[in-house]
């Protein structure tokens, strides 16, 4: 059986295609403004790697805040339960989710696998992807080097402000006042984590403890963390794609409730969305 | 003999200004954005100021200096808080006013000012750059609207977009969808007027406004957001002739008072 899971995220689109045994394909790329074709184009990626047709695929889970724009989709499922889910088939021992994403940060309680509680920040863009994203623009470094940059920090920068917007113009100060790149990154990372601490203690913090999204790539970030939380996190090997794993997981678990004529109906409505969703605009022209 | 020569100086986040006194009189002003370089541009605006009122460094008895970069000056300078300045600035230019809502880069503050022109309470709102004269500058930039024009544009528009979000962050992103989406400028400026100004008149409502009431800083010089706040509030609102320099003359006062210098 072939199941795929797509998780639509603010920033990253993300794919993967798991059989009975594992995963056999992921694919990440950076989410277009048309969902819709990129969300095609990343599935067949994934798919021409794992070295299969759209055809074969069984069931498809989309996921992400962008998970209706999925015309292809089987079922949408939220991405709360998809990262629990995707977690907890890499880590049965975690009970405590951090998820930084592009443009929220949540923080997930399970039990036995089960969704026990959960908190979201997403009213306000301190705490999430979109801080550190502000910062390394203005400090002119690559989002993808300011863990490692912070990490080679000595003295921390104080950075007092909860507002991205306070802590970037902060940032420039502390610049000006002689502090280095490293040293106020550093200060950026642990404001950063003060502020997803303080959101993720409302779920109430139990070991193990696991990061995902984007921001758990960012090792200045997750050490920030781990020193607040107080005991070492787990980080999975890719960390941006447990949405679309648990998603790929749930797709599986529907596609074993379904008769194989039920699947072959599936397939066949299925098949059809997909050609006319590949090249929207050329086949809207051929349908009239 | 002549009456003292004093000077105010305010080293805001975004703007640095400088007015030079005397006689209870204010001689000149001048004012220059603070670029991230507060020391020289303090220097600027005050040698600016100066030479505008034919005066020299040396015949200054005093120089008040508030704000947030107020350690880089160069000169030695009476330290003065910020609310203090705007309610005595306030105060001096507008003498009826009992609460002055100030629309910062920074911050947005609602001082309570008593009859001598003393702060009575203050409220800030200093955590979050939503409701900060900041937003301002953020949708100036996404619409590419000179910050001057945006009070006019914003007051011509008839169907205010509508925001979600409280962060000045997010609003930015949601501004950018509206523009790609083609809603006409004056509507995205117009529904970013009202999500500020919401900001600042529930700042206000907290306080119990008394009237008179005035609006100083950068945004007092948007008549878009002062309108929006006005509407909110339901209270007309003074506007000095020059809102942004109220800090520093409040500055000048205060610190000539602490040097027992007679103003007139």
């Amino acid at each position: 059986m072939i199941l795929a899971g797509l998780d639509i995220g603010s920033t990253i689109t993300k794919v993967v295609i798991k059989n009975a045994k594992g995963v056999c394909a992921s694919v990440k790329q950076p989410t277009d403004a048309a969902h819709r074709r990129l969300a095609n184009k990343v599935m067949e990626e994934a798919l021409a790697q794992a070295g299969l047709s759209f055809d074969q695929v069984d069931f498809v889970v989309a996921t992400g805040y962008g998970r209706i724009n999925v015309p292809f989709a089987d079922a949408q499922v939220t991405e709360i339960t998809c990262h629990m889910r995707g977690i907890n088939w890499l880590f049965p021992n975690v009970r405590t989710i951090i998820d930084i994403g592009g443009q929220d940060t949540k923080a997930i309680k399970l039990k036995d696998g089960k969704l026990v509680n959960f908190a979201m920040n997403d009213k306000c863009a301190a705490g999430t992807g979109r801080f550190l994203e502000v910062i390394s623009d203005v400090l002119g470094v690559r989002l993808e080097d300011i863990g490692d940059l912070s990490l080679r920090s000595t003295q921390p920068a104080e950075i007092s402000s909860i507002c991205t917007v306070f802590a970037e113009q902060e940032a420039l100060l502390r610049l000006s006042e002689g502090y280095s790149v490293e040293d106020i990154l550093a200060g950026i990372h642990k404001a950063n984590a003060s502020r997803i601490y303080s959101m993720v203690r409302k779920v109430e913090i139990e070991p193990d403890l696991a990061i995902t999204g984007g921001g758990a790539k960012n090792a200045g970030l997750c050490k920030a963390l781990e020193e607040r939380i107080g005991f070492p996190v787990v980080i999975p090997p890719e960390p941006l794609i447990t949405g679309a794993l648990g998603a790929a997981i749930i797709a599986e678990e529907k596609a074993l409730r379904l008769s194989e004529e039920e699947l072959k109906e599936k397939h066949g409505r299925r098949r059809l969305e997909a050609v006319t969703f590949y090249d929207a605009d050329a086949s809207i022209g051929q349908n009239v | 003999m002549d009456t003292a020569c004093i000077a105010g100086l305010d080293v805001g986040s975004a703007f640095v200004k400088s007015v030079i006194m005397q006689g209870g009189e204010i001689l000149s002003y001048s004012i220059s954005p603070a670029g991230g370089h507060f020391g020289r541009s303090a220097d600027k605006v005050l040698s600016e100021a100066l030479e505008k009122a034919q005066r020299s460094i040396s015949d200054l008895k005093v120089i008040g200096a508030g704000g947030l970069g107020v350690h880089f000056v160069a000169h030695p300078y009476t330290k003065v808080t910020e609310i203090s300045c705007q309610s005595r600035g306030t105060h001096f230019l507008l003498p009826t006013v009992r609460t002055v809502i100030e629309v910062g880069n920074q911050a947005s503050r609602i001082i309570k000012v008593t009859e001598g022109g003393r702060v009575a309470d203050s409220l800030a709102s200093d955590k979050c750059a939503a409701g900060s004269g900041r937003v301002l500058q953020i949708i100036s930039k996404v619409v590419k609207v000179n910050q001057r024009d945006m009070g006019t544009l914003s007051l011509k528009s008839r169907n205010p977009a509508k925001f979600t979000t409280g962060c000045a962050v997010f609003l930015e992103t949601e501004a950018i969808s509206r523009v790609a989406e083609g809603t006409p400028e004056e509507d995205i400026i117009a529904g970013l007027h009202q999500a500020l100004g919401s900001r600042i008149s529930g700042l206000a409502q907290r306080m119990r406004i008394e009237k008179d009431v005035a609006v100083t800083g950068g945004g007092g010089k948007d008549s878009g957001l002062v309108k929006t706040i006005e509407r909110m509030l339901g209270v007309e609102l003074l506007q000095p002739e020059e809102p942004l320099i109220t800090g520093a003359i409040g500055a000048a006062l205060i610190a000539a008072e602490r040097a027992g210098i007679q103003l007139s």
